[in-house]
């Protein structure tokens, strides 16, 4: 791997390889493999929103819906073609792409605050939700349908490990490579720069002869291939897909968190988030279940109202602050809170 | 065969739906025109009036008694989360302040349906216990009817309040100036809680409508939110007016869908509705 062309390349490689070790002391247990392929799933989905909202300020409320759409097009396809779903795959990645990409483009091109794109798209994921439901005869309703596609039993046998292991492999690979794809966008290509411009003043951006409307729907497009594929990956973990596996609760609000926690446009923001989100919905699992739902929520306004910026960030900012000055003027969060009434 | 008369019974559940619709939509729309704070809890707070007042009712409470005491527990309610959660809301200007109301509200209504699950977690109803009526060749439910009259009167009564008492017309000004309406010596916090009870009390009454028609449980809150989220995309966000009508055009689109072409599809219709007037006038939305 060459460093130069790929900045962050090399910390990239020690994460991965931590999460290639990371179920081998647990191999034989199907929980922990489990809570170690949603930490991946929800750091796919976090890396979606990372780019979309995190770097172009378009907040997407209908991953799950999209996730949803992803995951019944691959099985459907792979169904009624007699395909195999790696074909199945990509034509969902395709459509959710097309799909996110019109949203942006149509935002972008009617000038929609973050707010405007948020309220459009939290309806369509009712609009997906309900779908899913209601076309009984592709969805199989809320009863759902066996998943078990990739035939990752096979593989499964032939190496000698339970499929949940194959399958943490897959969704590491994707993972792995969705992070390449970040660090390329992000931090070497035109478009990373473009976005950060387009973020900082949009009006200044397009006066330099940036095209906004195109940049966000790429950024749309993107995330949106991103998310079919963390769509269909979950509803294969879950080994069978119903439509309650995509609603704006189980998807978006975590994913949220997520992204919040780990650090909004920190590289790795996702997986860390990812990872303390698991961790906590694994110990309520044991000790709470039943209040998971109100747990998340209040985490939700406890980190909107303190932590923007992250918790992460938030901890190495008072860390800093003993080490280097007790007291001093610290940083603090310079936002635009400039009232422009 | 659909006979007129199945048509002009279906218009009145069509406009007792609409009623629950433009009470919450009233609801979201009077926050989010005082404060920019886009109320997406307002679905917990019809819920937990309805839920209240099924559980004093089961205590042997009185139907009328039980009804007000849910009102005024979900006014008391409003008013906590408002000097509370909202408080520091409104702490942020602008664009942040709505970005901020949005997400403090979702996380507010995720701990509450979290919270209420563990407790009631049936579906409660609050039958009124009144005849169908007979009008001509057609027969009408009682509780659809009453559910508009009621509607009808609390929203006369609130634009009577806004339009002709001080306080109101107070509210207003704040409404269209919020700096005007500082120099002259209102205070705006204080007329924001005043108004937030008010539409959590309204949207209440809207919980408690629908939980006489049919029945009502937690995981209805956020179906509630998103209904008012639709009627005061459709009516203009800052519009009182325009959430009315919307409410009462929404849920007769509804109803005549939901016979028609199914549940499913229905709801698809409400959705798509809302995103039509997203795309066509996105200007509603905007402060």
């Amino acid at each position: 791997m060459n460093t130069e062309r790929l900045p962050g390349a090399r910390s990239l490689a020690l994460v991965g390889i931590l999460f290639v070790i990371a179920p081998l002391p647990v191999l034989g247990s199907g929980y922990y493999i489990g809570v170690l392929s949603r930490i991946l799933l929800f750091a796919l989905f976090a890396l979606a929103l990372n780019i979309v909202f995190g770097h172009n300020d378009q907040l997407f409320l209908f991953m799950g819906g999209l996730g949803g759409v992803g995951a019944y097009t691959t099985a459907l396809v792979a169904d009624s073609f007699g395909v195999t779903p790696w074909i199945g795959l990509p034509v969902a990645a395709l459509l959710c792409g097309v799909i996110a990409m019109s949203v942006s483009w149509v935002s972008a091109r009617r000038r929609f605050t973050v707010i405007l794109i948020s309220i459009l798209t939290l309806n369509l994921q009712l609009v997906f939700s309900e779908a899913f439901i209601g076309a009984r005869d592709l969805t199989g309703g809320s009863t759902g349908f066996p998943y078990e596609l990739f035939s990752l039993s096979g593989v499964a046998e032939a190496v000698g490990v339970p499929t949940a292991v194959v399958l943490y492999y897959l969704i590491l690979a994707f993972l792995l490579a969705g992070m390449v794809l970040y660090l390329w966008l992000i931090k070497s290509s035109r478009y990373g720069i473009a976005f950060e411009a387009i973020r900082e003043d949009e009006l200044a951006a397009e006066s330099i002869g940036i095209d906004v409307v195109r940049y966000k729907a790429i950024a749309g497009f993107i995330a949106g291939v991103l998310i079919a594929i963390a769509g269909t990956l979950l509803a294969r973990e879950a080994s069978y897909i119903t439509p309650s596996i995509f609603t704006f609760l189980a998807v978006d609000v975590i994913a949220l968190i997520v992204l919040i926690v780990g650090g909004i446009r920190r590289t790795y923001g996702p997986i860390v988030g990812a990872i303390i989100v698991e961790v906590i919905e694994a110990a309520l699992g044991t000790y709470a279940a039943n209040w998971r739902t109100a747990i998340f929520g209040g985490l939700l306004i406890i980190l909107f109202l303190y932590f923007r910026s992250g918790v992460i960030v938030a901890a190495e900012d008072l860390l800093e602050d003993w080490d280097i000055s007790l007291g001093g003027g610290n940083g603090g969060t310079p936002t635009e809170a400039d009232a422009e009434s | 065969m659909v006979t007129v008369s199945t048509l002009a019974a279906l218009a009145v559940d069509g406009l007792a739906f609409g009623a629950s619709l433009a009470l919450l939509g009233v609801g979201i729309t009077l926050v989010y025109g005082l404060g920019e704070v886009l109320n997406l809890a307002i679905g917990a707070f019809a819920v937990i009036a309805a839920i209240t007042a099924a559980l004093l009712i089961d205590r042997g409470m009185s139907l009328p008694i039980a009804i007000l005491a849910g009102l005024a527990f979900v006014g008391v309610f409003g008013l906590l989360v408002d000097r509370t959660l909202l408080s520091l809301v409104y702490r942020s200007e602008g664009e942040e302040r709505i970005l901020l109301g949005i997400f403090t509200t979702l996380g507010l209504t995720v701990l509450l349906e979290g919270v209420m699950v563990n407790y009631v977690s049936s579906r409660y109803s609050l039958p009124l216990g009144i005849s169908p009526i007979d009008v001509g060749a057609t027969v009408v439910t009682g509780t659809s009817v009453v559910s508009i009259i009621v509607t009808a009167v609390i929203i006369a009564v609130l634009f009577l309040f806004l339009n002709r008492t001080f306080l109101g017309k107070a509210t207003r000004t704040i409404f269209q100036d919020e700096r005007g309406a500082r120099l002259v010596g209102i205070d705006p916090r204080k007329l924001r809680t005043l108004v937030f009870v008010l539409s959590a009390v309204v949207a209440g009454l809207a919980g408690i409508l629908a939980a006489a028609r049919s029945n009502v449980s937690v995981a209805n809150s956020f179906q509630f939110t998103t209904f008012a989220l639709i009627v005061s995309i459709v009516g203009g966000i800052r519009s009182l007016v325009g959430a009315v009508v919307a409410g009462l055009v929404l849920g007769l689109i509804n109803t005549y869908a939901n016979f028609f072409v199914g549940s499913y599809f229905a709801t698809i219709i409400l959705f798509g509705a809302a995103i039509v007037f997203l795309l066509v006038r996105p200007e509603v939305m905007s402060s």
